[in-house]
């Protein structure tokens, strides 16, 4: 509800995403696209409708128990990174692995970390990384906990062209290796052509077109 | 896992600087209290012990007739020691001489406090069996003799005394003292049954028995038995102690309250500061009770820091104080306990109450702020956080003060302060409506941004108001209290008094002290005289009332009168005026309210047998505790001067001025030629009374100047707190300006002038608040003269802006110099 009146951001949803596949999720800024996947990654309720991950209806799961669905099985890469900047790049990789009550968090993160070559910047705070390489703590830490599906917000939104594409570079490779589910949101086509599907989200709708190199997409400013 | 990462986030934290004002803020609050506790326990001891050696003990009963041996075996129960004394008056003769004189018998262990001033030096001792010892003025009147007799006996007389510590202030004592031994007063045969004597129990011991004492032994008191403590009054430095205790206690309670508020802020920040860790931490899966221990455990460490860090700050202060204490104080040492206690508790209480609130709207952050960064979750009640915060402070202050009033009082203020200022804030913020929102003028750039974050700075107001309002009255009030007793006891305070100054001596008098560049301060004749009635009714002692007489009470005892022109300094007139007719007198308006009397009563007083009416036309104020000589009646010259009178004088002389003088002499020497010139006065050493009451003023004066420091310091700490609090939205502001093209020069004159427009309206209010708070303080708590501050209506606003305007300033200097980028990317 606003002050307006009551009002649908998404209407008539209906998709399936299957186990390994990888779809990003294009439109306009403001056409619903980061609503959906606060919704499908139980971050958000829905006010109709259902949403099954990986074989659970999340509409009869409280918070708590949304909370433990995503500590299992889901995992985040945002457009602003979201590290804590007061811990260490291996501590932020270490950090959703310690909340699972993972034993060798700290091995597995410096692993991690080897992967997305930081080995050298283990102990380095994310203020004194490049947004390139504090995309790159963010990746770790997202596959640290080897999670059936991450979700990623813009995750090259904040990069320069060549820090984009390596950061996409090795997000799917990792995707791949780790047969992990891709729910990518992005502006960029580039980017989305690199998923085996690509959906169309504006007002609140959702369509699943070929994508082609004309198709124009908004970019939002800064 | 949740101790691992706190720990982790904790370390992490403190060692970038993050945990910095909170941590400051708890130490700060620790510190105030567990230091304040002790140092004002030392001082409280020491004052008190100071007090004591004026009444020769801590408590007394005077009693008509011995008292029940219930009370003494309860003293000697709680390990409290006491002496027994009698106090009566006698002649004592001495050859063809006689003369009336107060006998002081005591027993063993007198004086309980402070130390008896023989001429030959200071003494515990007390006089041997068979033995007296005299006042120096004695020796003068009855031409130094070896013995005197009292009663049956005969008592050697084998030394003179300078001073005892209860001999109190009163240069109108009639009958100089004559001290022996209680066992020796049967043998006088003096003591008939009938006869007027006074029974004097002393008792000293540790304070908390004393207290135990106090409660048991007061109910088994009867009507006629006096209880008297270093507080009671009598004492010249009651008041002084008492005021400095309620200013103390009021200072320490604000301090701590205002180190709360800076708690209060600084959580708030804290909290904030972690809205997207919480919000990260949800979104993989942390579950609720993961992130309340995680965070329970996080505040925790930083409030065990504060308080190991105040502890050791309160140790430190204690031990800094003590450099500048005398020895004896110094060596004073309480029991750790009770600060130790008090810091703990007031560590815990602070940090957790004062964070609740914010914790809780912490702990229910929204995982999807993650996507949604403006989502902040709940909003709990601000009712909540008000409660909890007053809920803190009151348990505080009771837990710091044991007062439940003054607790509520302080509670009640800060409640009443933080809605005048929220409410007069907001208004004066909202006054700078009119003006555009031109981005050229860093002059209007900085109204606008005043008027745009209305509300965050109606709260960043009230903070900065809050601190200032706090300071200023702390400052009036220790300013007020030093000049108080500045007042009370100049430099030049007279040390000597004569008294029974014939008048014929008058005229060589002033010869000899001229000749000795002496400045007596004042002559007063002293006529003794009895009020008999009141319009012509006839007054009943207390006596007789109690015998079942009916009308109004006089004063069963002679006064002693005196006529001036003038009124004498120090003495204030409550109602009527002075020095309007002849037969008018101004009566000391306590007595005046005692005998009930209104303005234009006539009184009547019996002198030398003859009736003397007077009208009264004045009530005045007089400051007792001074030393100087002080009337409860003020006659015009004419109603008195046909009677005979004696006169007294006082004047302050030391070895130093006589010196500077050009004189051989030293002050001893110039008091000894006194004496021996005019046999008849009586010469009242008072110096080493001034001294100790120098002492203790100068000790009291530490105390608050240590409470003004620690106000000041929480002050400050608020300040900076409050500065810190609306950083975020700053930034995002600065990154906007500075995107659009806003030259470095504007933000920095617009950010500069914003702070400094703040820290003014501030300045004005805390003045108005200020100025009626301490009209509230002044004329209900401490009884001092109430007047405007002017010149701070200048100062403050002057000074809240510079020093607004420097904090916001130091703290933006990142911001105002970082690229567009930067500040986006930091944004």
């Amino acid at each position: 509800m606003t002050q307006e009146g009551e009002l649908t951001i998404l209407n008539g949803i209906n998709m399936d995403v299957k186990q390994g596949d990888s779809i990003a999720i294009l439109g306009p800024s403001g056409s619903g696209k980061s609503t959906l996947l606060g919704l499908l990654a139980a971050l958000d309720t829905p006010t109709s409708g259902e949403i099954l991950l990986d074989g659970q209806a999340l509409s009869g799961l409280n918070e708590e128990q949304k909370a433990a669905l995503r500590k299992q099985k889901v995992s985040f890469i945002f457009q602003s990174f979201m590290l804590v900047d007061t811990l260490t790049a291996l501590e932020n990789v270490m950090l959703p692995a310690e909340l699972a009550g993972v034993v060798n968090a700290r091995e597995k993160a410096e692993n991690m970390l080897e992967r997305v070559g930081l080995s050298h910047r283990l102990t380095h705070l994310p203020k004194q990384l490049s947004g390139g390489e504090q995309q790159r703590v963010a990746i770790a830490r997202a596959f640290i906990c080897e999670p059936k599906v991450l979700f990623a917000d813009e995750p090259t939104g904040n990069l320069d062209s060549a820090n984009g594409d390596k950061i996409a570079d090795m997000l799917f490779a990792l995707n791949q290796e780790s047969d992990t589910t891709l729910v990518l949101v992005t502006h960029d086509l580039e980017l989305a052509k690199r998923c085996k599907r690509q959906l169309v989200m504006e007002n609140g709708h959702l369509s699943e077109p070929a994508v082609s190199e004309e198709q124009n997409v908004s970019e939002e400013a800064c | 896992m949740e101790l691992q990462l706190a720990w982790r986030l904790f370390k992490r934290e403190l060692m970038q600087g993050q945990l910095l004002l909170i941590v400051l803020a708890i130490t700060l609050a620790v510190l105030s209290v567990s230091g304040l506790a002790r140092v004002s326990e030392r001082l409280q001891v020491a004052i008190n012990g100071e007090a004591a050696n004026f009444i020769a003990a801590d408590r007394i009963i005077d009693s008509p007739a011995p008292l029940d041996e219930q009370v003494l075996i309860l003293a000697e129960s709680l390990d409290i020691k006491h002496v027994t004394n009698m106090k009566f008056n006698s002649m004592v003769y001495s050859g063809d001489n006689f003369q009336l004189v107060t006998i002081k018998a005591v027993g063993d262990g007198y004086p309980l406090r402070g130390e008896i001033e023989l001429s030959s030096g200071i003494t515990q001792a007390l006089p041997l069996t068979g033995e007296a010892w005299y006042e120096n003025r004695l020796g003068g009147l009855l031409g130094y003799p070896t013995t005197l007799e009292l009663g049956n006996t005969e008592l050697n007389l084998s030394a003179e005394i300078s001073r005892l510590p209860d001999a109190g202030f009163n240069p109108f004592a009639s009958s100089p003292v004559l001290l022996m031994r209680l066992d020796d007063v049967d043998a006088t045969g003096i003591i008939q049954p009938g006869s007027r004597v006074s029974y004097v129990y002393q008792f000293a011991g540790e304070a908390a028995a004393l207290t135990e004492f106090e409660t048991q032994a007061k109910p088994l008191l009867n009507n006629s038995q006096r209880w008297t403590d270093v507080q009671s009054g009598d004492s010249p430095i009651a008041s002084a102690v008492k005021r400095a205790e309620r200013f103390l206690l009021l200072a320490s309670l604000l301090g701590i309250a205002l180190a709360c508020a800076a708690i209060g802020i600084a959580a708030q920040r804290y909290c904030q500061r972690h809205y997207d860790v919480v919000a990260m931490l949800k979104t993989f899966g942390a579950s609720s009770k993961q992130i309340r221990t995680l965070f329970g455990i996080h505040l925790m460490l930083v409030t065990v820091l504060g308080i190991v860090l105040g502890l050791i700050g309160g140790l430190l202060l204690d031990i800094g104080i003590n450099q500048f204490l005398p020895a004896e104080i110094a060596a004073y040492s309480p029991p750790y306990s009770r600060p130790l206690l008090l810091g703990v508790s007031t560590g815990l209480i602070s940090a957790f109450m004062f964070s609740a609130y914010p914790l809780m709207r912490l702990l229910a952050i929204p995982p999807l702020r993650v996507l949604q960064r403006q989502l902040e979750g709940l909003q709990f009640g601000m009712w909540l956080h008000l409660l909890l915060s007053l809920g803190a402070m009151a348990l505080l202050g009771y837990l710091y003060s044991r007062s439940i009033a003054l607790t509520m009082t302080v509670v009640l203020a800060v409640l009443l302060l933080g809605v005048l200022l929220s409410i007069l804030g907001f208004a004066m913020i909202r006054l700078g409506h009119s003006v555009g929102m031109k981005t050229t003028n860093p002059f209007q750039l900085a109204l606008a941004g005043l008027r745009r974050r209305a509300r965050q700075n109606a709260v960043q107001l009230v903070g900065f108001s809050s601190a200032l309002v706090l300071l200023l009255t702390i400052l009036a009030l220790r300013q007020d209290l030093l000049n108080e007793w500045q007042k009370q006891l100049p430099e030049d305070a007279p040390n000597y008094f004569l008294v029974n100054i014939a008048p014929e001596d008058t005229k060589p008098l002033d010869d000899f002290l001229d000749s000795n560049k002496i400045i007596a301060t004042d002559i007063y004749p002293v006529i003794r005289g009895r009020l008999t009635h009141i319009n012509d009714e006839e007054l009943i002692s207390r006596r007789e009332e109690k015998d079942g007489a009916e009308g109004r009470v006089g004063i069963s005892r002679e006064l002693n009168l005196t006529y001036r022109e003038t009124l004498p300094p120090n003495n204030e007139i409550t109602q009527g005026t002075f020095n309007q007719a002849d037969d008018e007198v101004s009566v000391e308006a306590e007595v005046a309210e005692r005998l009930g009397l209104s303005l234009n009563d006539t009184m009547t007083f019996n002198i030398d047998n003859q009736s003397v009416s007077v009208k009264v036309t004045s009530f005045r104020q007089v400051q007792w505790e001074t030393l100087q000589p002080n009337f409860f009646m003020i006659f015009k010259p004419k109603a008195l001067e046909p009677f005979s009178y004696t006169s007294m004088a006082s004047f302050h002389l030391n070895d130093q001025d006589l010196k500077q003088a050009g004189s051989d002499l030293t002050a001893n020497g110039v008091v000894l030629q006194l004496i021996q010139q005019f046999p008849t006065i009586s010469v009242i050493d008072v110096g080493a009374m001034v001294g100790q009451l120098r002492q203790i003023i100068e000790q009291v004066s530490l105390s608050l100047s240590l409470v003004l420091a620690l106000v000041l310091l929480a002050s400050a700490l608020v300040l900076i707190a409050q500065t810190e609090a609306g950083m975020a939205t700053r930034q995002r502001e600065l990154a906007v300006l500075r995107t659009f093209g806003a030259s470095g020069w504007l933000l920095r004159s617009a950010t500069g002038l914003e702070f400094a427009l703040l820290g003014a309206i501030a300045g004005i209010l805390a003045v108005i608040v200020a100025e009626f708070a301490l009209y509230m303080l002044k004329t209900q708590v401490f009884e001092l003269v109430v007047y405007m501050h002017w010149p701070w209506w200048g100062i403050a606003p002057l000074a809240g802006a510079a020093v607004v305007a420097f904090l916001g300033m130091w703290r933006c200097r990142q911001l105002l110099n970082q690229s567009c980028s930067e500040l986006l990317k930091a944004g």
